[in-house]
């Protein structure tokens, strides 16, 4: 049981990156409209935010400090404001986004309109950064958002024409009626959520929070190689049953009960009952990674003290972050935005941050001066360098792409 | 050392690992045989503005002047003297409540934070 509370930190960190509420439906949406011509940009997704949560973790486990930290170091403080200016603005629209997703779940479950919950469900998530312990969050929310295996299950119930489906793996493209825009936007859209920001923060943050040395090297490659890639699967199971039930209709899906319904129609009432829990734990987890994200960064920034291990009193400047997060989210949402494409548009400001991110910690992990003689292998370098190549290259194309086809609206 | 790269921006930790603030600027004092040392570490959004420059950067500097208990405080100076290793943080032989207190820190524990019920609590 231990030991499969240690990987709860990754499990926490991927479902915020691969199942938050954007994600939930852009995977549904893709599979639906593309069947599974995106499933190679999971992979790529997954392999490398790996490679970069790896670093991270190593960095943070022998150097104690977190990613931002050596952000600001190597970058001077103009650029590091710069990507902390981009980046808390993705995760505060994020989380006011995780929110909305939040509602959306209880109003599956209970009918209520989601806006109605939004303020309960931020108050309960301010209460749970306030009160409750780093570990009970992590622990309780990481491997509640494991609900979501019901579509794992579910996608062998449906009996899919798996033939079919690795045609459409292995041709990637636009199917008939779709063009070469609209796939490279959710391409992109679905890579860069792989990839955002927060998680790596989140994620060095988590290791220090629990206090990591030299000795967990290995507990942080655990969370990294189990985490990811099992939040990577939970993304390919929605598309997958999405592209199983909805492709062959020529249905498109927008929003969260439509998503659902295949673990409906594969599993009835329990199936249900079981994708509402995933999709409740998996945005609230969410919530807390970016809410808890906005406060590290900044504090980490400026060199205030921060975590959830002191009491609050003692890193007020961190609190109050945190809590100034939570009402902007809130205050957000409660313009009535549609909360899934909130996280659409927060793409934008993920094409500043990306680079930026990903920059440091790539110089980072090959200074002896930090690590010793655990700095990168050639492997480490050789990923981190062509997934820099591609982060340059989404972040350069994502805000075109996303002008020429109207949000991924063809 | 490279004073830039070794040392500006650079977390501070105290001698029990609690976090001080980061290198936001130096100060520099001759010597009598005419070469540059470092007199002391300044802390404090003050100098940290006037690095980051243009109205940001000015905003910054006077809103941090404008939450200095007494006006004139300046930053939190740290004698280099009190500076023990340097390494992925700097770290100082002492403890941080012997430094003046962050006047930011200082307020929102006053005002905000410290009236919440359960602040000092640990989670």
């Amino acid at each position: 049981m231990k030991r499969l509370f240690a990987v709860a930190l990754g499990i926490l960190t991927a479902i915020g990156g691969f199942v938050d509420i954007g994600d939930i439906v852009a995977n549904g949406e893709a599979g639906a409209r593309f069947g599974l011509g995106h499933a190679w940009v999971l992979v790529v997704g997954v392999v490398g935010i790996c490679g970069y949560a790896e670093m991270c973790g190593r960095v943070t486990a022998v150097s104690r400090r977190p990613v931002f930290d050596l952000i600001r170091e190597r970058l001077g403080p103009r650029v590091a404001l710069a990507n902390l200016a981009g980046s808390v603005l993705v995760t505060v629209l994020t989380l006011g986004a995780e929110l909305g997703g939040v509602g959306l779940a209880l109003q599956l479950a209970t009918s209520v309109n989601y806006l109605l919950w939004v303020p309960v469900v931020a108050f309960v998530l301010w209460v749970a950064l306030w009160r409750v312990k780093f570990n009970t969050l992590e622990n309780m929310f990481g491997l509640a958002g494991l609900a979501l295996v019901v579509f794992v299950v579910a996608f062998f119930r449906l009996h899919a024409d798996t033939g079919d489906l690795w045609h459409q793996a292995s041709h990637p493209g636009p199917p008939h009626g779709e063009d070469w825009g609209t796939y490279w936007f959710f391409a992109v859209a679905l890579f860069a959520s792989a990839l955002t920001p927060y998680e790596v923060f989140f994620f060095s943050s988590g290791g220090v929070e629990e206090r990591w040395t030299s000795k967990d090297l290995l507990t942080s490659r655990i969370n990294v190689f189990i985490g990811f890639p099992l939040g990577g699967l939970l993304a390919f199971a929605l598309m997958a049953t999405s592209a199983t039930v909805f492709h062959p209709l020529s249905t498109s899906v927008d929003s969260l009960s439509q998503v659902a319904m295949p673990a409906a129609i594969g599993l009835g009432k329990l199936g249900l009952a079981a994708a509402i829990l995933g999709f409740f734990a998996a945005t609230f987890g969410a919530a807390m990674e970016t809410g808890l994200s906005a406060g590290y960064t900044v504090a980490q920034y400026f060199g205030w003290a921060w975590g959830k291990f002191r009491r609050p009193i003692e890193a007020a400047r961190f609190h109050t972050v945190v809590l100034v997060s939570i009402l902007v989210g809130a205050a957000v949402l409660m313009t009535t935005i549609d909360p899934i494409q909130l996280t659409e548009y927060t793409l934008i400001f993920s094409a500043v941050a990306l680079p930026l991110t990903y920059l440091p910690i790539l110089v980072v992990a090959n200074d002896r001066g930090y690590l010793g003689d655990r700095v990168n292998g050639r492997l480490a370098n050789a990923v981190g360098m062509v997934y820099l190549v591609i982060v340059f290259v989404a972040a350069i194309v994502a805000i075109p792409l996303m002008i020429v086809t109207r949000n991924g609206a063809g | 050392m490279l004073l830039a790269f070794d040392l500006l921006d650079r977390q501070i930790v105290d001698r029990d690992g609690q976090l001080v603030g980061k290198v936001d600027d130096l100060e520099l004092a001759t010597a009598d045989d005419g070469g540059l040392y470092v007199a002391a570490i300044l802390v404090g959004q003050q100098v940290l503005g006037r690095r980051i420059g243009g109205w940001l950067g000015r905003w910054m500097e006077n809103t941090a002047r404008r939450l200095e208990p007494t006006p004139g405080t300046g930053p939190i100076r740290i004698p280099y003297d009190l500076v023990g290793t340097v390494d992925s943080a700097v770290n100082l032989t002492i403890r941080r409540e012997l430094l003046q207190d962050p006047p930011l820190e200082t307020w929102l524990c006053d005002h905000l934070i410290g009236r919440i019920p359960g602040a000092s609590h640990e989670s």
